[in-house]
């Protein structure tokens, strides 16, 4: 399927759903829900990663009596990231930096090959994504290392125009190029 | 889950707030739902409303026409969206400013309640929203806006860097108090 439906400016969104094995799925929702959190997670190792989302999907929602009643086979494991370049780097970090992690949650799935062999691992990512229809962002073109650097230099400026205040001309110039000259 | 409990673990961490829906598609409305997808991308109308809200990160609409091992009667709908705060008040402004682009997106839906008014829509949102494993955001504290005004400071500082440099410390200081003035709301 066509790679540029996942983009937006430098943005890519990939949508994956695998079956989880039968009898699996007690296990996996406990793992899921016992992964740490913020920096702690696994998933803060992978420096492109703005978002990510694991849950499990186990059922569909019966919508009214006229709709025709749907009930799934099997529980699904529903993988979601948004993140910065292309796909099969964002994969090949997942098996560099977090492979022991992903196949404690993939390997609960049918026919997962594991990270240990990345070109399966890659082939097995790319058969079970789904690709986006419409896919929007309010800063579609700033990687996460900007969007860190920028939050970082504003909370600087703040510091710096309360620290700064009452100094004559000169002062404030040299000690504003001190503070910032790695910005130019 | 009620319309006003809270979300759980899964769906939120610090700031942040993830809402994913997965939910039947009419026949009839899917080549609508196609078409409209593939225009927003290039006449930008669903993205541009969408994110007239500042408290919106990303976005993402997937049809999805099958899924491992089953056979669907239906395409669904599958949204994920990844915004600021409890997702009541996101349904709140949707509901009341965006009638119409929610009506086209979901309005075919099977029962879904046509906004506004918003109560409804939440609880259906409510009965769809797919809950619980684990959340990831790079920047969990950092609101929208707080990202948004990032950007345009670290821009806008590096130019002030630049003119430092040629400016003497009068016509700096001059500058620097204009760039504060400029940036108040960023700050």
């Amino acid at each position: 399927m066509a790679e540029w439906r996942n983009r937006l400016g430098g943005a890519y969104a990939l949508t994956v759903f695998t079956a989880i094995l039968p009898g699996h799925e007690d296990a996996l929702r406990a793992h899921l829900e016992a992964l740490p959190l913020g920096e702690q997670s696994p998933l803060a190792r992978l420096d492109q990663l703005h978002l990510s989302r694991i849950q499990i999907f186990d059922e569909l929602v019966h919508q009214h009596p006229s709709q025709k009643r749907e009930t799934l086979k099997s529980s699904h494991l529903l993988f979601t990231s948004t993140f910065d370049g292309d796909l099969d780097p964002y994969l090949d970090a997942i098996c560099e930096r977090i492979g022991p992690q992903a196949d404690a949650w993939w390997g609960h799935c049918v026919g997962y090959p594991g990270t240990a062999d990345r070109a399966a691992f890659r082939r097995y990512i790319r058969a079970h994504k789904v690709d986006t229809s419409l896919f929007a962002s309010a800063n579609q073109n700033a990687s996460v290392p900007v969007v860190r650097e920028s939050l970082a230099v504003r909370e600087r400026v703040v510091d710096f125009a309360a620290d700064a205040q009452g100094l004559d001309a000169a002062a404030l110039r040299e000690r504003f190029l001190a503070a910032f000259g790695d910005l130019r | 889950m009620g319309a006003t409990a809270p979300p759980r673990p899964g769906n939120a961490i610090g700031r942040m707030t993830g809402l994913t829906l997965f939910t039947p598609i009419r026949r009839q409305w899917l080549p609508v739902l196609v078409v409209g997808f593939f225009l927003g991308r290039f006449v930008p109308l669903i993205p541009h409303h969408i994110l007239q809200f500042n408290f919106i990160k990303f976005v993402r609409w997937t049809i999805v026409a099958g899924l491992p091992g089953e056979k669907l009667n239906y395409r669904y709908l599958f949204f994920e969206s990844n915004f600021d705060g409890p997702w009541q008040h996101y349904i709140d402004a949707f509901a009341y400013v965006i009638p119409t682009d929610i009506r086209i997106t979901w309005g075919r839906g099977i029962a879904f309640p046509y906004p506004p008014p918003a109560e409804p829509l939440k609880a259906w949102i409510a009965r769809n929203s797919m809950e619980g494993g684990t959340y990831y955001c790079a920047y969990p504290e950092a609101s929208t806006r707080m990202v948004r005004s990032a950007l345009e400071v670290r821009e806008r500082v590096g130019a002030l860097v630049r003119d430092a440099e040629r400016l003497g410390p009068e016509e700096f200081k001059a500058a620097y108090e204009r760039f504060l003035v400029d940036n108040q709301v960023h700050l």
